[in-house]
Parts: C-alpha cells; structure tokens; sequence
C-alpha cells in the first residue's frame, strides 16, 4: 500500500487500516457523523498541503472546500490501493495544480508568499529566532516561491514535491497520476530552471 | 573547468554526489566569484526547504467550510437524484412512443410518410413555477445544538429552509414549519432539510427525530431518508431512529410507508418496526405502553397558530427558562421539557413552573414576553425541605375557614352527598408563604374542588420551619 504524508500536521490523527475502512464504508454510506470525522481529522493536513504547495493562504478556505467536496464524491471509486491521507494528498496535488494553472491566465496583484503568517514547528527552531534572522527567512522563501512560479505548473508540482517535500519518483508518480519516467524527465528540467533562477540566471 | 550549472550545487548540498566530486566543485568555486555567489544562494534556498516542510495549515474558519463542503456534496446529491428522475421520465416516454409507433405499423393504421408532410414542431415545454419554498421555525431549544455548523445565539431569530442541516451533542431541538407539524431532533442526532417546499419535504437524518405532521394536501410528500431506507407518511405522529445500519420506526398515531429498494410495509398507529437488514422480512410489532407513553411525550414543540413563518419570526418570542441543574419546565401549565432551554412563545404573560427533585412542579414566576425580545426567567435552586410539616398541618387545620368551605359544599350536601374529600399536596416557606397548593384527589366536581382549593389558600401560616407535604381535607 503507497503511503506518501509522512508527516502528521496539526490534529490529523493517524488511523488504523480497520478504522480507515469503517470510516470510509461509513462515509460512503451517507452518515453524516463519519463525514464530519472525516473532515476533522484530515482538514488540517488538507489545508496544510494547499498552503505549502501553493505558498500563500488567498482562497485557501475554498480550495480546502473543493478537495473535500471531491474526496466525498468520490469515495465510490476510491479503490483502498493507497491510505487515505495519500488519496486526499492526490486530490490536494489536482486542485493545487488547477489553482496554478489559473493564477498563470490570470495573475493577480496579491502578492505570492505569505508563510510567516503561520508557525514553523517549533522542534525546528532551537532558540528564539532575531528579527534580522526572521527577516532573512522570510526573503528566502519569498525568493523560493518566486523561483517556483517561475516554472510551468507541472513541473512545479513535481519540483515541489521532490525537493522539499523529499518525496521519490514513484511516490510522485502516484501523486500527479503519471508514470516514474515522465516524472524523472520533468523533474530534470525542472529542477535546472529552478536553480538557475534561484542562482540569479534567467532560466 | 566550466562554470558549475546551479543544480549541481543543489546536488551537492542535498548529498548525491561523492565527496571528490563535491572538493572539485568548491575548488572551483574558491577561483570563480560568480560560481562562488551561485552556490550560496543555492545553499541559503536549500536550507529553507526543512522550514518551508514545517509550516503547518493556517487556521482557517472550519466550521464554514465543513457547512459549504456539506452543502456542496448534499446539492450534487440532490441534482443526481432530479436528473435521474428525468431521465426516467425520458426513457418512458420514448418507451411509450415506440410502443404507439409499433402498435401503429401492427394495426397498419400508420400514415405513409410524405414530403409534403409538415415539420412536427416540438411541443412548447411548460415552464412550471417552482414550489413554493417553506420556512421553519425553532420552536424549542435546549443544550448544545449546532445549525449549519455553528451554534448560533440568534437560532430564534431566523427562520430555516431548505438546505439547513441541524446538529445536536446532547442537546434537543424542536422546529415547527407548519401547522401541527413541527420535529424534534433527540440528542446525539444530524438532520437535514434536504427538500423543503410546499411539494414535498424530505429530511435525511441520522439519529433519531420526532415528527408530528399534520395531513398533507394531495400532491403533498413527506418524506423521512434513512439510509437507504424512506418513510412516508401523510399525517401522523412518529420517531424515526437510525445509527447507519438500522433503522427504527414507531407511530404512534396515523399510518407511516417504510420502503427501500425492493419493498415497503406500512407501520400503523401503536406499532414498530425495526429494520436490520432489509425491509423485506421485517416485522410490525405492537408498542409497549412505556414506548407509547415515551413517543407521546416527545411530541415537538409548537405554536397553537401558525401564519406565516416570515411574520411569525418577528411577531413571536424566545422564553428562555435558565434553572439550576436539569428539571422539568412548565410554561402556561404545559410541559416543554428539560431546563434549562429556551421555547418559543407569543407575546404576553406566561407562568413557569418547574419540577422539584421529587418531581413536583412549582411555581417559579411570571414573565411578560414582548415580541421579537428574548425574555428570559432565573429560576433559583430552593432550599431543601424541614421536618416542620406536623407543625404546618396543624396550623392548615386551624385556620380553615370552615363556614367557607361548607358554602362550598352546600349544594353537593342539599343532593344527600356527605362525607366528600378533598386530598393535597401543600408547600409552605419559612415566612409562611404558600409555595404550591394542588388538589391531587378528591370525589368531588372540579368547580366544588376550586371551591375548596381557594378556601385552603386563604389560611395564614406563620414564620416557621418550610414544609412540603401532602393531607386529606373530609368535608
């Protein structure tokens, strides 16, 4: 079974095989109760993933909204092959992509990144951060996040999930529906334009 | 050497190359500046990456998202179930043409095409308006109750149509959307109004509800969703309970259809039925008088006119009875339930009475309700009972004005009936003041009973020990 969150962000609380199936069966059945279980329990990773995929918070409560509507109209087909957390992360990854897709037709004046608005773990800040320290932080992931829009959606997604999510081929292929190879060849491409621009080189 | 292409040095800091190959790399990187300045800036955005991976979701409003998520997947529901609907309505009429069409060319009445036949023009399709949509209002409300997803302080101020979904943890509540029709969701329960209109109205529930409906007009559905399980009705009193996998059904007055996809059974009044697995192969039992008893105090709460639920909103008011721990409220002598809560009411005057922990309702005010305003009614805990009662009922029987209470009487004695009862449960206070006084037994007519009833409420008591007990008054 592919099991690509490694992760658990905020209240997502890890099921058992046999809950997760009682959930979905549950859920499939039309009860409410395991519907709004469902979303407690996931929407933090959901919202989570939407946030860093795409670097700022603009519509995410919409996008959040989209990935659950989907996720519940189609547990019909949703077939056990990958844990549930992964499954929604694919839905995540879609509707992201969308998002992106839309921002290119049409940029808007807001500006891209916004994640200081949120916390970082705390294990991962040993002492209290200065300001000059906070501020650095925060321009370098700017700059990330514009060297990402830099790319074509695809190879974005791809980018993403590989170079900071340290996700590997296969795991990716599942994620963007693809096949190993073809996610090898984006990222190739993708990973010499994002360096170049994060280098200063125009890509 | 060339200049080091930026992902090389990416390559580098994330450890995939050797450590020959990354000295040859800083080597080169120590003789060319631009080099130099490439590889820390891919550093500085390599080491980002753990942070940008740790920022966790931002808080957003979940509750509003859950209701538009919940509403989005119920509206696709919805449509699914009307185009299926339609399409079964295509497929019988193209059904039926065929059939004329070969009944036609068997009985060789067809007509021969022509050319010169004119262009059918399609039918014109009649726009129907459509129905009507229905607002409910909550009638009663008590413990936590959530409506689309938030517990709303103004549930009395707004009126509910279709779409709404109810929520309660151990609270109840009651909504009426008509009159003598109103439901009452049992804790622990979801409910939405899926449909809600003058046509039909279908309520998908999950735990268990109480509906009183009044009988529907012709052309008028009512439908209860349980799963994959339905129950209709036209006019009745009845509980559907349902946890995902049963399904109970109990009425207690009228006729109730439970059907699913192979059959249906029709659960008459005082009868249940409880399905398991299908519907086929369930039986109808009778009620034990405990389950009617209980079904008959769960009638939901409703107002004795309903208009228009638009004016009724604003012309009506929430009476909110705050008590001490759960107890038994009247309001205007009618039990609404549990305390503290809060019940829909008109304008006016109205007296509350709650239950004492043995049960026993007192008066515990008044209250002038205006409309649109919430009014709302402190009810304090009282002080426990004193052993003064031998006291006190020595004091009742001394001061009943016996002169009165044989006035009383009088007329019933003319008729040759002596030796009558009255038998009554009396509180008094400690300054002497009359709590309560009930008749809870007597043989005689109620307006003899009042009679004596206010003959017994005039006797003065003294400041003393607080007393609650019960006598037998002969006459």
């Amino acid at each position: 079974m592919l099991r690509v969150v490694k992760r658990d962000t905020g209240s997502t609380a890890v099921l058992g095989p046999v809950d997760e199936a009682d959930l979905i069966e549950r859920c499939r059945a039309d009860e409410r109760a395991a519907q709004d279980e469902l979303y407690h329990r996931f929407r933090r990773q959901v919202a989570g993933n939407l946030y860093r995929v795409l670097g700022d918070r603009t519509d995410l409560e919409d996008l959040v909204q989209e990935v659950f509507v989907i996720a519940f109209r189609g547990l019909e087909r949703f077939r056990g092959d990958a844990r549930l957390s992964t499954w929604l992360y694919r839905i995540c990854v879609n509707v992201a992509l969308g998002k992106i897709r839309t921002r290119r037709r049409r940029p808007t004046a807001v500006g891209v990144v916004d994640l200081d608005a949120t916390p970082v773990d705390p294990s991962l800040t040993d002492r209290p951060e200065t300001p000059e320290k906070s501020l650095e932080r925060r321009e370098e992931r700017e700059r990330v996040y514009r060297a990402l829009e830099q790319l074509a959606p695809k190879k974005r997604i791809v980018l993403y999930l590989h170079e900071i999510e340290g996700l590997d081929l296969k795991e990716i292929a599942y994620l963007v529906d693809s096949n190993p190879v073809t996610v090898r060849t984006r990222l190739f491409y993708a990973r010499r334009e994002f360096y170049k621009v994060i280098a200063g080189e125009e890509p | 050497m060339r200049h080091v292409p930026p992902h090389r040095w990416a390559d580098a800091f994330a450890g995939k190359l050797s450590e020959a190959e990354v000295a040859e790399l800083d080597a080169h990187a120590e003789s060319c500046a631009s080099c130099a300045k490439r590889r820390d800036r891919v550093q500085r955005a390599s080491s980002s990456f753990p942070v940008l991976r740790a920022q966790s979701a931002p808080e957003l409003a979940w509750d509003g998202v859950r209701a538009r998520v919940h509403w989005s997947v119920s509206s696709a529901r919805r449509a699914r179930t009307r185009s299926t609907g339609r399409g079964l309505v295509a497929v019988g009429t193209l059904a039926a043409c065929g059939a004329a069409v070969a009944l036609a060319l068997a009985t060789g009445s067809a007509p021969r095409p022509s050319v010169a036949t004119p262009a059918v023009t399609a039918p014109r399709r009649a726009v129907t308006p459509p129905p009507a949509a229905l607002a409910g209002l909550v009638s009663r409300q008590s413990g936590q109750v959530m409506i689309d997803g938030m517990q709303r302080d103004d549930a009395f101020e707004r009126t509910l149509g279709a779409g709404t979904v109810l929520a309660t943890a151990e609270g109840r509540i009651d909504v009426q959307f008509g009159d003598h029709s109103a439901l009452s969701l049992a804790p622990g329960s979801t409910l939405e109004l899926r449909r809600f209109d003058a046509e039909q109205i279908a309520l998908a529930v999950q735990g268990t509800i109480d509906i009183e409906v009044a009988p529907r007009a012709a052309g008028q559905r009512f439908l209860v969703i349980a799963g994959d399980r339905t129950i209709e009705v036209r006019g009745t009193q009845f509980r559907v309970s349902h946890d995902g996998k049963h399904t109970r059904v109990a009425c207690h007055h009228g006729l109730v259809v439970v059907r699913d996809a192979r059959a249906e059974v029709a659960v008459a009044a005082a009868r249940k039925l409880d399905v398991d697995a299908a519907v086929e192969g369930s039986h109808v039992v009778p009620l034990s008088v405990s389950e009617l008893d209980q079904l008959a105090g769960a009638t939901p709460a409703m107002l004795p006119l309903w208009s228009d639920a638009k004016a009724l909103v604003h012309s009506s008011a929430a009476l909110e009875v705050a008590t001490v721990g759960k107890r038994a409220v009247r309001v205007d002598g009618v039990e609404v339930g549990e305390g503290p809560l809060r019940v829909r009411v008109m304008p006016g005057r109205h007296t509350v009475e709650t239950a004492d922990p043995a049960g026993r309702f007192r008066r515990a005010g008044w209250v002038d309700v205006t409309a649109d305003h919430t009014a709302r009614l402190a009810v304090h805990a009282e002080a426990p009972p004193t052993g003064g009662a031998a006291e006190r009922r020595r004091q009742l029987h001394a001061g009943i004005d016996r002169a009165r209470l044989s006035r009383c009487t009088r007329a019933f004695a003319k008729q040759g009936f002596t030796d009558t009862y009255v038998r009554i449960e009396i509180s008094i206070d400690d300054t002497g003041a009359v709590g309560f006084l009930n008749v809870i037994d007597s043989d005689l007519p109620s307006t003899t009973q009042a009679c004596v009833r206010e003959v017994l409420a005039d006797v003065r008591f003294h400041a003393g020990a607080a007393a609650t007990f019960r006598d037998k008054i002969d006459l």
